[in-house]
């Protein structure tokens, strides 16, 4: 034993201090290496190549070596007025699906939250269809939006006329809305009702003394407390519509007339069925472009919102 | 994304809490039951139609579609054929491929996101603040925006068509380390300090003070690498074109994609695929909602 002043992690420990910080720093860099690689490698990398892969051009099968383009990739693909299409058809799906999705989860949150009789069953109810990879409710729906499936022959029933759904350029894409919808809205509404359940009781306990009426206080209370929330499932939402591919690839095929093809499936279809690596790349380069800046106008929203307050 | 917080939400959302309702008319609450009756049927029934579709003959199931009536969710008969078939047409070893890669992502997933949680939790140390960077972009980034450049290097790496390739990007996940930390983080730092005085190294310190606090979040760190590779589709697609070596979801699609495809023996496809994520979820519901982290520390 030194007489050395005793640290704070005692008598034994101070004795081998400068091991000991040296110890620590080879410790840090053993336990972090193996997840640092691992993302940089497979989760930001790609990203870096995506964009190096988008200023070159390949004649496919790769048996010349690419060569230096610029942003020919890029000229190519918005002088292309499918591509164009594409994207045009890719915001306006964004713009109604999200809204839309999370405006019936809310709707759905708020009134689960009621007291009504056997609530937690109705919420796992709508819960079920999230725990259904996507994959199986593409098959599901395929099979009720089918030309001879059930959905068409209960329209049928009720007066209507069957209708072409996944065949129809102009109602393909509303059936997709349909697939994603099913699966997503009870996965948000969950996130919605956590944050319903976190408002203090109080709050609401007030705005009835105040006599606010309902709407009042859902406008006034609910919405203000529930901001963070709403941003946080706006933002998920959004990130995983826009790269919305598993029905499409299944049921559509981008299909009919290109109805179907959002930039996603574009980028994929062009990558590995036209063979175009580097305009592929491009248009992943595009599609990421895109939703940061869907994502951060969200959170500027948000922020504005809050200094307003 | 955000499956880790499911499991925390769900558990949260579906338990019973005092909740700001006022008193109301008894209208009202038949009104608003009704609403919710309604709206949980729109979203269960076509999973029932699914689940009880997959014990019916393909015959039985797509006859019962031309007619409204009670038919189309009432089976003739109910058989197990569709999932004899499944098994015995190759969908048996798709799951098992499954499995394999589901069970190696989890446990070297949580091992390497574990390890790194743990000096981001109890150090400070420069280059910190550029690391959480990157672990927070790698997951705000969705894994489908960077599948198709990646799938290409993987390509030239050599590991398409093997379970390297589809094991390896389930194993780096931001999310699972954003998470653990946080736990890590309410691990009162008098138990390390005790830990050292009584000479433990780091390591034994992580495995057995650490981990064994942890259980929740290792779940629900675990759950999160699970779903994700269970339910994989595009990059299952992207790197491996070996039947033998093909993922559920994957084997799934392409049997639809058949013009001699059965629909129930696809429905029982997707309830196969599904069994897994609910009972994960229901159970794990309970689990969250009851356990959480006593801090002994006085």
């Amino acid at each position: 034993m030194t007489l050395a002043p005793t640290s704070r992690s005692g008598v034994s420990t101070s004795r081998r201090r400068p091991s000991a910080a040296r110890h620590q720093v080879l410790w840090t860099i053993i336990f972090l290496a193996p997840a640092i690689v691992a993302l940089l490698a497979l989760r930001l990398a790609p990203s870096g190549q995506a964009i190096a892969s988008s200023v070159f051009k390949a004649f496919p099968g790769g048996l010349v070596p690419p060569t230096f383009a610029g942003l020919d990739n890029y000229v190519a693909l918005f002088g292309d007025p499918r591509f164009v299409d594409t994207v045009v058809r890719t915001l306006v799906f964004n713009v109604i699906i999200n809204p839309l999705q999370i405006f019936v989860a809310l709707l759905l949150a708020v009134l689960l939250v009621q007291r009504i009789p056997l609530d937690g069953v109705w919420r796992t109810l709508l819960f079920i269809p999230v725990t259904i990879p996507i994959v199986g409710s593409s098959v599901a729906w395929g099979a009720a939006l089918g030309p001879d499936g059930p959905i068409n022959t209960l329209l049928e029933a009720m007066g209507g006329n069957p209708q072409p759904f996944f065949t129809s350029p102009t109602q393909a894409l509303a059936g997709i809305v349909v697939i994603a919808s099913w699966i997503g809205i009870g996965y948000w509404m969950m996130f919605l009702i956590s944050g319903l359940q976190a408002i203090p009781g109080e709050l609401y306990e007030a705005a009835r003394l105040d006599r606010a009426g309902p709407i009042r206080t859902f406008f006034s209370i609910t919405i203000p407390m529930l901001r963070r929330p709403l941003l946080f499932v706006l933002v998920a939402d959004t990130v995983s519509n826009f790269v919305l591919f598993v029905p499409i690839q299944m049921l559509t095929d981008g299909g009919p007339q290109d109805s179907t093809t959002l930039l996603m499936f574009d980028a994929y279809r062009t990558t590995y069925e036209y063979g175009s690596r580097n305009l592929g790349a491009a248009e992943v380069v595009i599609l990421t472009a895109i939703m940061l800046f869907f994502v951060l106008l969200q959170f500027r929203l948000l922020r504005e919102e809050k200094e307003k307050k | 994304m955000s499956a880790a917080m499911l499991a925390d939400t769900v558990a949260s959302a579906t338990s019973e809490r005092a909740r700001p309702g006022r008193t109301r008319s008894n209208s009202a609450r038949v009104a608003l039951t009704a609403c919710a009756v309604f709206a949980a049927m729109v979203f269960g029934l076509p999973a029932a139609w699914i689940l009880i579709g997959s014990f019916r003959t393909n015959s039985d199931l797509v006859s019962s579609w031309s007619s409204p009536t009670w038919s189309i969710l009432v089976p003739a008969q109910v058989t197990l054929e569709n999932y004899v078939d499944l098994w015995n047409g190759g969908f048996g070893l798709a799951l098992l491929n499954s499995a394999v890669v589901c069970t190696a992502s989890v446990l070297v997933g949580v091992a390497v996101s574990a390890a790194a949680a743990y000096p981001l939790s109890v150090y400070r140390f420069r280059g910190r603040n550029a690391i959480f960077a990157i672990i927070v972009v790698s997951f705000m980034m969705p894994f489908e925006a960077i599948a198709i450049p990646l799938a290409q290097q993987f390509q030239d790496w050599g590991l398409a068509n093997t379970l390297v390739g589809l094991i390896l990007p389930g194993i780096g996940n931001g999310l699972a380390i954003f998470y653990l930390r946080q736990h890590f983080l309410g691990i009162p730092g008098s138990y390390r300090e005790a830990a050292m005085l009584d000479g433990a190294s780091e390591p034994r310190i992580l495995f057995s003070l650490y981990l064994p606090m942890s259980g929740p979040a290792l779940t629900n760190a675990a759950l999160l690498i699970f779903l994700g590779q269970w339910t994989a589709y595009l990059w299952p697609l992207l790197v491996v074109s070996d039947n033998s070596l093909q993922v559920a979801p994957v084997a799934l699609a392409q049997t639809f994609g058949q013009h001699a495809a059965s629909y129930s023996e696809n429905f029982a496809g997707a309830v196969l695929l599904s069994l897994v994520p609910a009972i994960s979820l229901f159970v794990l519901q309970r689990f969250f909602g009851r356990l959480t982290i006593g801090s002994g520390e006085k």
